[in-house]
């Protein structure tokens, strides 16, 4: 126990009652002053797996524990700050309703299919087979969004696909140059080619939402991960747990961006054949990427008429099984 | 011992008619469809198990709802128990506007009828309200409305060290028992805790858990102690309130034993309790929680999506219907149950006995679908 010794003359929290407990228990004494100065490291969880009662017991058993008492409150304070508030369902709605818009796809039957199209705060899932028009559709909802929406849009591109000729065929008001630029100017599209980049590239995004507080009028409203299967496929293999951990990891940094910054996320899948079952296909990413999307849309495309069918596969609150039928807008089509 | 004390220990503390309504007023037991089998009291622990889109979060909302509504107000019965539902989302998909809905749905359904047993009607009460103009003139309680959504608690949890958290500073700082004194709806206690997907972060935690370095008595945040302190979390809980918690579990493992709906119906006409003698020994399903969890659950039930089923009021098919069973407590029946729109019927039909729901109709003001789960019986 030297170095306790050694940071007692730094911190005075540090008594003798505090090492024997520490002691007894196998907490290090490094832990101590990383919570000390709130830094907030893996040692924190030792205290999140012990008996809390017991240590604020031990507390009161002992006649002159006040140091003790002291980084006990500090402990419980910093627990405080870690944990999730506590909201009613008022609130929530009210939340819903001042913050989470919806979104058009830039399609009308996509529109009336999902009742709106895409709500800020949710992440939606489009799966489809290879040339179903996956990524037409990102653009189209990014073009739109832009436009009508007036706000930014975050464009990850992991396959080289995206076009800005195409997203200038889907802008309307294309004939006025200058309102044309601007619109064009609120994407922004980054490549990312591996899952590591695409963590770091969140995370930034993370940290500049928070700084900014993502409230004014040009916003950021949209994000695309056009193929987040591509990025996710190659560390899944086997029955190892780093893969879909990684995962699962992606899934929820998504959905919290979503929800605290009030942002609609749009990713795309492939789809892989359904082994045993002859011929039909399913979705990627396997059974625990099935529960991470808030809305799951399957794209597929009649090659004869090339006719997109888009069906929902799931929804939070509209039924599975319904489907509409949508028309890639070629490219001297007239703006509905 | 003096004689007084002997005399006080002999006497009792209260009647046993006493005692009856004490416990009666506390332990009030859940009886919601489609989990009506079996009478859920406090300090069960039910886990609901099915794939994804299995209605698990249909059926949590549908309990939610019949905990927060009152049991009269106004003078029309609803025949809710007027207690708190604590949600805790570990998946993060919950969608508020569902709840709402579901929730208005309810009120304008029981200022119709006036009677709050809404899922089971007489047929001759449902003649009687044919007309669709007499609907839009009844508007549902405001006030109420609000006082019933105040009751829904909810916290997200991003992953397990803010769920850890969360838990503790529950039951530590006993600032369940604060907060709830700050909402209206004081004296109020807890009826339900709901956990969206008990296992939401296990991958997670597996990966930490094989990473982590096991230093000299050290606990690592790994996937068992995770799960050993979560138990150890809600058990404080449960011991302070009388509450049932439900969890809902994903399968996280494609189902190795894919019971096809039909394979068994055509196997249970044969010899029913052999089935029921195979299904005990097979697991349907791949367990991935840990032991600590398993044991601390009292009740399971697994969901599977069932074959299609024909609506015969709309004559639509491909209707969603899936099949709930009982695993703990074993029960030799399978419930059926649809979940359907309920807006969208327009004639009401008198129909086989077999169904345990009449649909209702229904004014179209409402934009949005209101989702109910409707049992059948087989």
């Amino acid at each position: 126990m030297a170095p306790l010794k050694h940071l007692e003359k730094e911190n005075p929290i540090i008594d003798a009652c505090f090492q024997d407990f520490c002691a007894s228990h196998g907490i290090l004494t490094s832990c101590v002053l990383h919570l000390l100065f709130l830094y907030l490291s893996n040692y924190f969880e030792d205290f999140l797996l012990h008996d809390l009662y017991e240590l604020t017991a031990f507390s009161q058993r002992q006649t002159n524990a006040d140091r003790l008492k002291e980084g006990i409150t500090l402990i419980l304070s910093l627990i405080e700050r870690q944990c999730r508030p506590l909201v009613n369902g008022l609130k929530l709605l009210e939340d819903l309703h001042r913050n989470k818009h919806t979104l058009s796809t830039g399609d009308k039957e996509t529109d009336s299919l999902l009742q709106g199209g895409f709500r800020e705060g949710q992440l939606t899932e489009l799966v489809g087979p290879s040339s179903s028009g996956k990524t037409q559709f990102c653009m189209q909802a990014a073009a739109s969004v832009a436009e009508n929406h007036l706000g930014r849009v975050l464009y990850l591109d992991t396959g080289n696909s995206f076009s800005a000729r195409r997203i200038a065929q889907f802008i309307c008001s294309s004939s006025d140059a200058t309102l044309g630029q601007k619109v064009m100017s609120r994407i922004l599209c980054h490549t990312v080619y591996d899952i590591y980049t695409l963590f770091d590239t969140l995370q930034d995004l993370e940290i500049t939402l928070r700084l900014q507080m993502n409230v004014n009028e040009s916003r950021l409203r949209l994000l695309v991960v056009d193929s987040i299967s591509s990025l996710i496929t190659p560390i899944l293999g086997g029955s190892g747990s780093q893969g879909r951990a990684l995962m699962v990891a992606i899934g929820y940094l998504l959905k919290k961006l979503a929800h605290e910054h009030s942002i609609a996320i749009l990713v795309t899948n492939h789809t892989v054949g359904a082994g045993g079952e002859g011929g039909k296909t399913k979705p990627a990413l396997g059974e625990t990427w099935k529960s991470i999307p808030h809305v799951r849309l399957s794209l597929s495309r009649d090659h004869k008429n090339s006719n997109c069918t888009i069906s929902i596969l799931k929804h939070t609150s509209l039924p599975s099984g319904q489907a509409a039928k949508t028309l890639t807008r070629k490219e001297n089509q007239q703006c509905p | 011992m003096g004689d007084d004390e002997a005399r006080s220990w002999i006497r009792g503390d209260e009647t046993a008619k006493q005692m009856l309504s004490r416990v009666l007023k506390d332990r009030a037991f859940l009886l919601i469809p489609p989990l009506h089998r079996v009478p859920l009291r406090a300090g069960n622990v039910v886990e609901i198990t099915g794939a994804s889109t299995s209605a698990k979060t249909q059926i949590l909302i549908q309990a939610a709802i019949s905990c927060i509504l009152p049991k009269t107000w106004n003078g029309i019965h609803y025949g809710g128990l007027g207690k708190l539902v604590l949600f805790l989302d570990l998946d993060c998909r919950f969608d508020v506007l569902r709840l709402s809905q579901m929730l208005k749905h309810r009120l304008l359904q029981a200022n119709w009828l006036g009677n709050g047993a809404w899922w089971q009607l007489e047929e001759s009460n449902v003649k009687s309200c044919k007309s669709a103009e007499e609907k839009t003139k009844t508007v549902f309680d405001e006030e109420l409305y609000a006082s019933c959504m105040k009751r829904f608690l909810y916290v997200r949890c991003y992953d397990s060290l803010e769920l850890l958290s969360s838990l503790k500073y529950f039951t530590v700082l006993q600032t369940l028992h604060y907060r709830i004194q700050q909402q209206e709806a004081c004296g109020s206690q807890v009826g339900v805790l709901m956990i969206d997907s008990i296992g939401a972060f296990h991958w997670t935690d597996r990966l930490s858990s094989s990473l982590a370095l096991e230093t000299h008595n050290r606990k690592s945040l790994s996937l068992t102690n995770v799960v050993e302190t979560i138990v150890q979390e809600l058990k404080k809980l449960l011991l302070v309130h009388s509450l049932v918690v439900l969890a809902t579990k994903g399968t996280i493992y494609k189902e190795k034993y894919p019971a096809n709906e039909n394979n068994r119906k055509v196997s249970s006409n044969d010899h029913f309790s052999g089935n029921v003698a195979s299904k005990a020994q097979q697991p349907p399903f791949r367990e991935f929680m840990p032991s600590s969890w398993q044991a601390f659950v009292t009740h399971k039930i697994i969901i599977r999506k069932s074959a299609d089923y024909q609506s015969l009021q709309t004559g639509q098919q491909n209707l969603l219907a899936y099949s709930l069973e009982w695993l703990q407590p074993q029960l030799s029946r399978i419930d059926r149950f649809i979940v359907d729109d309920v807006r969208k019927f327009t004639t009401i039909k008198p129909f086989y006995s077999k169904l345990l729901l009449i649909y209702i109709v229904i004014p179209a003001s409402s934009s949005h679908a209101v989702w109910y789960c409707h049992c059948l019986v087989t």
